[in-house]
This record gives structure tokens, sequence and C-alpha cells, in this order.
């Protein structure tokens, strides 16, 4: 079965005045279709304003359908009666690690999505140590989240919402603030939960060699999927993707340039490596 | 325009259990003109520098001087430093407050005692400069684009014509193209105004294509500061430092490794790929 599948899915936000006349109407989400299998590691790309964000929103139900049909793990999110089991099987972290941290101590912190739950005293000690070896922040649980960097931080989310034991997680941007190192030590933790955990992950992001990794990714524009496959199947259209305002990695344009140059090497290279067991084979 | 720091170190919260030190013997000069990248992983001091910039932080000891002038010196007007010295915010675009797009860019130059006319004048260059078309110039903010936001942000700074801009991440957030309209939209901007520009950023990527210079900053001190080509060849230093080097140069120095007769010293896309032709005789 899907772990999230959305069906005709349509988001309209209405602008309204003072005196809540409608002034205008903008469509995120158009008309989406989407199924995501259990255990998968899915990419969402689009520019700024494309509904990446709108759609992830109705993934947990902090947003509803204006038009169609999202289903977690088969529950209609739409259905109030399923609203909690729906957030607490699909988690979510957002881009501002400081927006999303609210307990003095990282483990307290942790312990709260779990205790909201009503889960017991004892599990939930069980679950914040097991979530926060997950992410590599176990060492640090008795520290104040505010002395930590920000890949630590957005990793502490991570934790937060594991806790939970979601099936799902949907990160939004959750490297966007972050220095080099913070992003690695985010990435290689998400990464971790969808080999290790056997975690659905959907992963939203700018940065293009997040999603190397990706089993599937999906490109937004104007609400709609526009582009669908693997990342070497998107990678191969440099051309396409810089019209929707993205780019590719820079190892994966270096080959696409040679490529047009006269050198025979395969579309969509995504790695250093492939590079240059590409070039090798040139020689 | 000069400005000069010799010997800066800047200690918070000096005499308490909680005193740390953000910055340590600190010697740097801007040049005119200069598109300086400023890189360091977070808590490295980037942002405790840049605030001594613009005076928001004076020196725990050593100096900090602006056109020769010291500006810890009590005869120093540090408001007159903060409209030549102008400081972008991450995400700027939370900092917009008026009603209008006009109204905001005008505001600095109004706070800073000029006619309603000439701060109109300066809004008016200063949104053209950043690309933001006259249709928006009577919407509120709020009702823009997040990349717009950010360029009508960046307006309320230029419009007090610095002769230094400073920006802390103006790209955090948007997407590539985004990312490039900004960043290209700020080489202009220099190139027009002749103002130097101090570009704080976590992409390498970004400061090996547009800065001439590159401070690397690193548990309070400076630990690089040099051209692109030079800085990026220390990638495991680099490394250690929680920063990288871009893909593209690492992506060389793999090749060379590899027994590939290309240049490590290339930083971009362009150069990379012309030395990886050259290679091949194409």
């Amino acid at each position: 079965m899907e772990i999230v599948k959305t069906e005709n899915l349509t988001f309209e936000y209405i602008r309204r005045d003072e005196n809540d006349n409608v002034e205008g109407i903008t469509t995120a989400v158009d008309n989406v279709s989407i199924d995501v299998k259990q255990g998968e590691f899915i990419a969402i790309l689009g520019h700024n304003g494309s509904g990446k964000s709108t759609l992830a929103k109705h993934l947990n139900a902090i947003l509803f359908p204006t038009e169609g049909t999202v289903w977690v793990n088969g529950l209609d999110t739409k259905d109030l009666d399923n609203l909690w089991t729906v957030r607490n099987t699909a988690g979510m972290v957002f881009q501002n690690p400081d927006n999303q941290i609210i307990g003095q101590i990282v483990e307290e912190d942790v312990g709260f999505g779990p205790e909201n739950m009503g889960v017991s005293t004892k599990e939930i000690w069980e679950r914040v140590e097991e979530s926060l070896k997950v992410v590599g922040m176990y060492e640090y649980r008795k520290s104040s989240p505010n002395r930590l960097s920000g890949g630590q931080k957005q990793r502490v989310s991570i934790a937060g919402v594991l806790a939970m034991h979601p099936k799902c997680i949907v990160l939004d941007e959750p490297t966007a603030m972050l220095d080099p190192i913070g992003r690695k030590e985010v990435i290689d933790a998400v990464r971790g939960l969808n080999d290790v955990e056997k975690i659905t992950i959907i992963l939203i992001t700018h940065n293009m060699d997040e999603i190397v990794h990706a089993d599937r990714v999906f490109v937004m524009d104007k609400g709609h999927i526009e582009m669908e496959g693997t990342p070497r199947e998107i990678f191969s259209k440099v051309e396409r993707l810089k019209e929707l305002r993205l780019c590719v990695p820079q190892v994966t344009e270096i080959a696409y340039e040679l490529k047009k140059r006269g050198l025979p090497i395969p579309a969509g290279i995504l790695t250093i490596d492939e590079l240059t067991e590409a070039l090798k084979k040139c020689r | 325009m000069s400005m000069i720091l010799n010997h800066v170190s800047y200690v918070y919260n000096p005499g308490t259990p909680m005193e740390s030190r953000a910055l340590n013997d600190i010697n740097l000069k801007i040049n005119d003109g200069e598109f300086l990248g400023l890189i360091g992983h977070t808590g490295s001091g980037k942002s405790t520098l840049v605030q001594h910039l613009n005076g928001l932080l004076l020196p725990t000891s050593g100096e900090v001087y602006f056109n020769g002038a010291d500006i810890s010196d009590p005869e120093f007007s540090r408001k007159d430093l903060r409209g030549k010295v102008g400081l972008v915010f991450q995400y700027p675009e939370h900092q917009l407050f008026e009603a209008d797009v006009f109204s905001d860019v005008c505001f600095g130059p109004i706070n800073k005692g000029l006619s309603k006319k000439e701060a109109e004048l300066r809004a008016f260059s200063a949104l053209k400069q950043v690309g933001i078309e006259d249709e928006y110039f009577y919407q509120s903010p709020f009702d823009l684009s997040g990349g717009q936001k950010r360029r009508v942000a960046i307006a309320g700074v230029l419009a007090m014509e610095p002769e230094v801009l400073v920006l802390d991440e103006p790209t955090a957030g948007l997407d590539p193209a985004g990312r490039d309209e900004i960043l290209g939209m700020l080489s202009n901007i220099r190139k027009e105004r002749g103002c130097s520009i101090v570009l704080v950023s976590h992409s390498m990527e970004d400061v090996a294509e547009y800065a001439d210079r590159i401070i690397v900053m690193n548990k309070g001190s400076i630990v690089f500061d040099d051209t692109p080509a030079e800085v990026f060849k220390f990638s495991k230093e680099l490394e250690n430092m929680g920063l990288c080097a871009p893909e593209v140069t690492r992506a060389l120095k793999k090749l060379k490794e590899e027994g590939f007769n290309v240049d490590v010293s290339c930083v971009n896309v362009r150069d990379g790929v012309e030395t990886i032709s050259k290679c091949f005789g194409i």
C-alpha cells in the first residue's frame, strides 16, 4: 500500500479584503496525483512559489485539499477523526531550526512529541534515547538547544519527529540555513533514517546535490508536477531544469558541457566518481 | 573609501562566567570597489566581524578605521557610518514594514534627514537597480514573492547610498535562478555605483563565482585571505573547518589524482569545462 497518495489534489489560497470580500484566488497546488510507497526516498524540487511547501503541508494535515483527496497510510486527511493518526504517521521538519525547538534541554525537546501522544514515561525515555542515537546527538542530550550549531539543532528537530515513530517524514528545506558541514550532517542523518530505519522520506530542497541519492524526484512548476523520474533521468534534462529556474550539480553540468563538445559521456552524471570513470573511458 | 581593521578582538560578556572570545586579532583592509566573500562555519565569528564594519559592535581591543577615523572615537559619528556602510541582514524581508514598497525604501533616507524629494529620487533609483518594476511601487510589500521582497529590502539599504554594502547570506532559501539573479544584481550594483561588497555566504560555489577575494574565518581568526583560486587549493584544511571547496574544484582534484593533466585551480564550471576539454584536445 502507498504510504502517501494524492488524487487530483488542488489547493487554492483565497485572498480577502477587510470586508471579507474575495479579492483573488491563487491556485498553489493544481491537480496533483502522486503515489509514494513505504520506504521510498522522494525529493521534490521546484522554484520559489511552485507549490512545494503547500503540497508538503497537505501530507500531515496542516492544510486540507480544496479539491481532490490525500490519503496518508490509507487514511483520508480530510476526515477529522483521522487527524492525529495522520500527524503521527507523517512527521514534518521545517526550514528554521529555531522555530521548532521548544525544550530547555535537548532530551526534553525530543520527548515533547511522544509525551503529547500519551506514551508512558518509561517508553518516552526509551524513544528519546533511541531517536537521539539515530541522528548522532545522544551525547548532547543534556545540552541546551541554544548552545548547538544549526546542523545539530536540525538533527534534534528530526529526533523530535522520530520519537513519535512516524512511518514517513516530510522535510521542507531542512538545510537552507546551514553551513556545508551542517548540511552534510542533516542529509547523512536523513539517509540513515531511510536506509536503516526504512522510514519514507519526502525531502524538499533547492540544493541539487542533496537529491542525488533519492529514489524518485518530482519537479513542480505552477502548482503541478512538471517532471518525474530518477535523479539521473531528471538531471539529464539540463536545459529544461534551467527553464524551470533550477540547476544541476556542478559535475552534472560539466559532464553535460563536455558531452556537447563531443566527448562520449553518458547523460545524467551525478557524482565526482561517475565523472572520473566516464572520462577515463574517453581516454 | 577605506576600511581597516587593526588587531581587532572582541569578547562577549567580558568578566562573567559567560565570557567568550568571538574575534581574535583580526587584521583586514577592505579596498575600494572590491567584491569580498566572507566564509566560515556557523559560530566562526563572521557575524561579529560584520557588525564591527558599521559600528554596531566596537572592538574590545584594537581599532576599526573608516576613512582614517577611529570609529571608537567619541567624536566619531557612528550614525553617519551606518549610512555609509549598509548592512543587509539574513532574511531582510522580515524587516519590511511600510504599507507600500516605495514608502518602505524611502524610510531610510527620510530618517537620515533628507528632503522628501531627494528620498524619493533615491528610492526610485534603488528600486530600479534591484529590478523592481514601477507596477509594484504602490503594492504592499507583503504581497510580493519571496525573491521580490528580498530585493525591496536590499533597495532600502541601497537608497542610503552606502560606500560598502555588507550582505549576510542574501540568497538563503531562494531557488537557483533566484540566487543567480541576486548575485548578478550585486555585481552590477558594484559596477554602477563603485561601492565595495562584502558577501557572507555558506555557498562555496557562489563566492567562488562572484568574489575577487575570499576571507575564511575559523574560531574568530582569519585563516585565509586570498583569491578564490588560491583559497580553494586548501580543500583538506577547509573541510577540517566545516567548509569545502566547490564541487568543480574537488572533481578536478580527483581527475588530477587519476592522471589527467587538468588545472586544479579552477573554481567555476566554465573554467572547469575548459581545462578538461584541453586534456582531450577539444
